[in-house]
């Protein structure tokens, strides 16, 4: 239960610190912290699929393709930032705190608990037997994603 | 085969930027154009006689191996595959001589059958997270379409866009992730069953609150719209069409009823709800439209508005009222998609959105004005034009259910409604023709054959109301009227 606690509270203050943290790098490390942390609690609670892909794709893959990205980006580009973001994310986030207590506490009680159970067959058969459709989907939104970048990325040609 | 409605369009998309490095134009213009009018002849003649038994249910195999994706095709589904297709292929004709200047035209195509593909996807899912997952599909590739044009403008609404979307979209999963820790299931049949046999009140509550804020904002409905009047007008027009047209209705308004009315069953304060943000939809948008002066800008408030009336139909509860909401629904997607693709003629012909410096185009461009007249009378509700019947039952039905305020609301922002129409009609097409269009010609073969199709059957379904209505209204409505039953009894695999 401490282990679980401590997680947690380190999940939340390393996905605040990557909201706040002014310096992109900082903040694209601390995301990947927090998500590492994520990974770990997946782990924890029998959901090895999830952790797995949790700690490749997203504290590995994509914070090796935010570096990039940040790497690439030329110095003296920077963008003068509103200071609003100072005081409005401490509220809403306090604010997100407590109205989210508020509705655990009074869910807990009234949401049957679902049977725990380890994750069963291998990984090909969850995603091949279990969510085919989702797989259409899936690499519906990669093509999507594939022919976004070739479109905003194009030449520039007639229309400028 | 209803699973060719995801399949076609996506195959064709892989293809097309293959295709676009050997011809140019020509060909990717003819594969997304046929592509599309596949699926609305599957859609108007096959498809009737598929669901004539009942609802179909397929489960697809993979040699002779059955997989899980399973697919339903009801009343309901067809009449969105209907509204798709029928506005898709619209928009995608306007395209052909409208995205010549944008260049890139099989990778545009490519981005638009996916984003078809999507909205069919979540038409026909099955379950909850397919429903989200379809959802982002289409709108992965909307984004990249509002930002086609690569300009300061059109980069920055697709921003504004993304940002409100990734927040819809997290409330939807937050809510979707509720049910399944609920229920332990995320089948619609599975979850209208466990919702029937468990008693959770106020779980249900917080999922429908977050399906709420998740699909308002998705629909656009006031307050969660502030993304709408940028993004919408700074695509370019077909997308602005199918986008105002027939997106915040599939992942807005099919998605939230389906789940509300079929799965969660629709509760007397539910319906209040619906009823309440429906109107001050409805009211609020219609008055932000009066004061607009960019033309697309102001179309983009009206599809707000107008989002408010089919959501107040559907919230009503009644069969008569849901009728009414999907009927103003399809006529809203055709007329909507009409004034944008006119929209779109007068800003290529003219250089600009703005009302103010138009003036007399009617003289320069007759079919244009023509067709704008048509498609703005409509959804201001003027008979015999399609706008008008709907606009009937849903006060109608508002009537027989005893809410004549909310009629009289209804009645007076048709009014509204009228009178901004008819203003953006004298301010771009009527008076005094302004010297600087002395030179405009009419808009282009397709882009003209696109708007006077969808003209047509604005007016062709205005006078043939009462048989659309039994055709394709009423089957869908009786889905939705039918409540978890419909649900419950026949889809479960």
């Amino acid at each position: 239960m401490i282990v679980q606690t401590a997680l947690l509270i380190g999940l939340v203050l390393f996905s605040v610190l990557a909201i706040l943290l002014r310096d992109l790098l900082k903040s694209a490390i601390s995301l990947a912290a927090a998500s590492l942390l994520l990974g770990i609690i997946f782990f924890r609670m029998n959901a090895p699929y999830a952790g797995v892909f949790e700690i490749s794709v997203v504290a590995g893959l994509i914070t090796v393709l935010f570096i990039l990205t940040i790497a690439l980006t030329k110095a003296g580009d920077e963008v003068r930032e509103s200071r609003a973001a100072n005081w409005v994310f401490p509220l809403f986030f306090i604010a997100f705190i407590i109205i989210d207590a508020l509705v655990m506490k009074g869910l807990l009680r009234k949401i049957p608990a679902l049977a725990s159970g380890a994750e069963t067959g291998t990984f090909g058969d969850v995603l091949w037997k279990g969510r085919t459709f989702d797989l259409v989907g899936q690499i519906a939104v990669i093509l999507a994603g594939v022919f976004a970048v070739l479109a905003l990325f194009r030449k520039r040609d007639k229309h400028d | 085969m209803i699973i060719l409605f995801v399949a076609l369009p996506l195959v064709v998309a892989g293809i097309l930027p293959l295709v676009g490095k050997v011809s140019r134009r020509v060909v990717p213009d003819l594969l997304a154009n046929a592509a599309l009018l596949f699926l609305l002849v599957y859609a108007a003649i096959t498809g009737r006689h598929l669901i004539a038994g009942g609802p179909v249910l397929q489960q697809l195999s993979w040699f002779g191996e059955p997989v899980a994706i399973r697919l339903a095709l009801d009343g309901f589904s067809l009449f969105m595959l209907l509204a798709i297709a029928v506005v898709g292929l619209a928009a995608c004709l306007f395209s052909i001589d409208y995205m010549e200047h944008y260049g890139a035209k099989a990778n545009y195509y490519a981005l638009f059958l996916v984003m078809v593909a999507g909205m069919n996807g979540l038409v026909l899912a099955t379950d909850l997270f397919s429903v989200y997952l379809f959802m982002e599909v289409a709108a992965v590739a909307s984004y990249a379409l509002v930002a086609f044009g690569l300009g300061q403008d059109e980069l920055e609404a697709a921003f504004k866009y993304l940002m409100l979307s990734v927040v819809a979209t997290a409330f939807i999963l937050a809510s979707v992730a509720v049910i399944f820790g609920m229920t332990g299931s995320l089948d619609f049949a599975g979850v209208a069953k466990a919702l029937q046999e468990i008693n959770a009140g106020a779980a249900v509550g917080v999922a429908s609150a977050f399906f709420l804020v998740g699909f308002g904002l998705k629909a656009a409905l006031i307050p969660f719209h502030a993304w709408l009047p940028d993004a919408h007008p700074s695509a370019p027009a077909p997308i602005s069409a199918v986008l105002s047209g027939l997106l915040i209705k599939v992942s807005g308004i099919y998605a939230m009823t389906r789940i509300f009315l079929n799965v969660f069953g629709l509760t007397p304060a539910l319906s209040t709800v619906l009823m309440s943000l429906g109107t001050l939809s409805m009211v609020v948008a219609a008055f932000l439209a009066l004061g607009q002066k960019d033309m697309k800008r102001m179309l983009a408030y009206s599809s707000i508005s107008q989002v408010g009336y089919i959501v107040l139909g559907i919230g009503i509860g009644t069969p008569l009222g849901i009728a009414g909401g999907l009927f103003h629904l399809f006529n809203h997607a055709l007329a909507k998609g009409l004034l944008f693709l006119t929209s779109g003629s007068v800003q290529q012909s003219t250089g600009t959105r703005n009302l103010d410096e138009m003036g007399g185009l009617a003289k320069r461009m007759p079919i244009t004005a023509a067709t704008n007249l048509v498609g703005a009378l409509s959804i201001a509700g003027i008979p015999p034009l399609n706008g008008f019947w709907s606009k009937l039952i849903i006060i109608i039905a508002l009537i027989q259910a005893g809410h004549p305020v909310f009629a009289l609301i209804a009645v007076l922002t048709s009014v509204l409604t009228l009178w901004y129409f008819l203003l953006m009609q004298r301010k771009a097409f009527f008076g005094k023709l302004n010297e600087k269009w002395a030179a405009v010609k009419e808009a282009p073969f397709w882009m003209t054959a696109a708007t006077v199709l969808l003209a047509l059957l604005c007016v062709g379904i205005g006078i043939l109301f009462s048989s659309t209505v039994t055709t394709w209204i009423q089957p869908a409505a009786d889905v939705l009227a039918d409540g978890v039953h419909a649900v419950i009894g026949s889809w479960g695999f």
